[in-house]
């Protein structure tokens, strides 16, 4: 697949301090979530991406084009910035309309663009009030708007999510998918786990300034052969499918989970075992409710490879 | 064909003016909110207040002193380049402190065009507001003179043009200090009192490189002024012999030719100069 942002052996130094070490990163159209901890260079990547920051070594390429002083590609990707900043003396609607304008686009078509971009981040009610009033959620929001107002191809959004209420972030994560369905490749950064998991499968896992994994969520767990697969099997009868599992040559282990009712089972071969699980459901007496792997939550995933 | 192999791209050229003219109207409305316009008022106005309270007293004070006092001295040497320097000087570095600089970087205007645009809108705002001061000043000390309409007002508009032409250096070299250093308050007030304070008046070539010189120059120049008047202020600049005198072409030339080509400078700087906003997340 055709990269859409290519980091070649990119390293950037702020003086002694390092943000980014030999990075070598190709990201692929579609939704793409950027992840780690605070200090690991997702800010970097993207002031890198979207041309604030020169590379001190390596080029970093979005469609194909350098992006330092590149004006002409400004046009086709938006940023929204970590940071809670604003003209606050604006509107919402004002703001949003300054950067349409700034884009290029006329007066006319500033102004129906930044109908259309508040509109789609649920913010038209409010678009008419003052910056400086408007709580969390909005000022997320607007920020959002201020992004996507002049139609770009590829959206950065850095941290987008932090702060907001629950209703806002359900919005939020609901405006960020309908533009990945829409055809936007959308480069997602946060360092909570469940948020970009919540937005797309395919991540990119940063620590340090290092990648340390890219890819699908179960592809990057494959990578970790040291750890075990973690599922987790509900059922009344626990004790019970312990006993069969016990026999099964692809289950490395078994812990009862007593609050639940259910059991925490460890495997190396999760294909085999995933293969098994219909016959044990249907097995006299068992009647599984539920099972999940814990594997594929991102939390875990991270955590793995961070400490690995 | 891969994305490594797409061919440059060129942005369509009727989104540059648009994109300017917004820039322009932003900084604008920047610089027309907020209080430092307030505090920059107030100053303005305490002057004028001084030189109506100095015209109605029992024994009023003369309108050609306060004429030399207030409007060729004050406002040149002190008004009018701390206007310059608190708006100029935070042309980048006030978006920077507010973070908001960002927005500005990723849109599809040229950095260099970005910095030139908020310099000229910032020069726009610090002529209007000098002009303003200078109008507000003459009236203040001539209005209900008989000659008022008549010698006071053109004096007055031509006044205006050589503030204008000074907020022009004043601005470029200030614009330049804030990208310099981020002490450009401190450094620009330093420059104010010993560079156009003390080394404009001392009677020795080194003056030519302040703008004040070229300010006093064209004041004897083109304000026409009354023959006491002239006098007081040859005496008083060391300027008697006007022969000896650029001439206002020249004046004006050098003027601009110096905001010219600090401001080019500047841009170039601007356009290189990694500008790195601070995160939640960052130290």
């Amino acid at each position: 697949m055709t990269p859409i942002i290519e980091f070649d052996g990119v390293s950037k130094w702020y003086g002694n301090v390092i943000g980014l070490n030999k990075l070598t990163l190709h990201v692929p159209a579609g939704v793409t979530g950027l992840l780690g901890p605070n200090g690991a260079g997702k800010s970097t990547l993207l002031q890198l991406a979207t041309g604030q920051l020169r590379p001190s070594q390596g080029t970093v390429r979005v469609l194909g084009q350098d992006v330092w002083d590149n004006p002409a590609l400004n046009r086709l990707i938006g940023l929204c910035p970590e940071q809670d900043a604003f003209y606050e003396w604006m509107t919402g609607h004002d703001f949003v309309r300054t950067c349409a304008r700034l884009s290029g686009l006329g007066r006319r078509d500033a102004s129906e663009a930044a109908d259309r971009a508040m509109d789609r981040v649920g913010m038209t009610e409010h678009m008419n009030r003052a910056i400086r009033g408007y709580s969390k959620g909005m000022r997320q929001r607007t920020k959002l708007a201020q992004a996507l107002v002049h139609g770009p191809r590829v959206l950065f959004l850095d941290e987008p999510l932090t702060g907001t209420d629950p209703v806002a972030r359900r919005d939020l994560i609901e405006a960020v998918r309908g533009l990945g369905a829409a055809g936007c490749s959308v480069l997602v950064s946060s360092h909570v786990l469940h948020e970009v998991q919540a937005l797309t499968p395919r991540i990119v896992l940063l620590h340090r300034g290092r990648l340390v994994a890219e890819g699908h969520v179960r592809e990057i767990r494959d990578l970790i052969d040291k750890h075990p697969h973690r599922i987790v099997l509900v059922c009344d009868k626990y004790r019970d499918l312990a006993a069969r599992l016990a026999a099964c040559p692809d289950v490395n282990g078994i812990k009862f989970l007593d609050r639940e009712s259910g059991l925490l089972v460890e495997t190396r071969q999760p294909d085999d075992f995933y293969a098994r699980l219909p016959a044990l459901a249907l097995a006299d007496g068992v009647a599984l409710r539920e099972v999940y792997s814990e594997d594929d939550n991102l939390e875990a995933v991270f955590k793995y490879l961070v400490n690995k | 064909m891969t994305a490594t192999d797409a061919p440059p791209l060129r942005r369509p050229l009727s989104d540059m003016p648009s994109a300017l003219a917004a820039l322009f109207v932003l900084t604008v409305r920047q610089h027309t909110h907020g209080r430092r316009l307030l505090v920059l008022g107030a100053l303005y106005l305490l002057p004028c207040v001084l030189a109506l309270v100095l015209r109605n007293l029992p024994k009023p004070a003369p309108a050609e002193a306060l004429e030399f006092a207030l409007i060729f001295s004050l406002l040149p040497h002190g008004l009018a380049p701390l206007t310059a320097l608190l708006y100029a000087a935070g042309v980048v570095s006030d978006e920077v402190e507010d973070q908001t600089l960002t927005y500005l970087l990723v849109r599809s205007v040229p950095r260099w065009a970005l910095y030139l645009t908020k310099l000229l809108a910032t020069l726009c705002v610090t002529t209007a507001l000098v002009a303003a001061a200078v109008a507000g000043l003459y009236a203040a000390i001539y209005a209900g003179t008989p000659g008022f309409w008549d010698e006071v007002l053109p004096r007055a508009g031509r006044a205006v043009a050589v503030t204008a032409l000074a907020q022009v250096g004043y601005c470029a070299l200030f614009g330049f200090l804030g990208l310099l250093t981020r002490r450009s308050l401190i450094a620009g007030v330093a420059y104010i009192v010993a560079v156009e304070g003390v080394l404009a008046n001392l009677d020795f070539v080194g003056r030519a490189l302040t703008v004040v010189y070229y300010v006093r120059t064209l004041t004897l120049r083109w304000l026409d002024l009354p023959p006491e008047q002239m006098r007081r202020c040859q005496e008083v600049w060391g300027m008697a012999d006007l022969e000896k005198l650029p001439s206002s072409g020249v004046c004006v030339l050098t003027l601009l030719g110096f905001g010219v080509v600090v401001s080019a400078l500047s841009a170039l700087w601007f356009a290189r100069t990694e500008f790195r906003v601070k995160t939640p997340g960052s130290d």
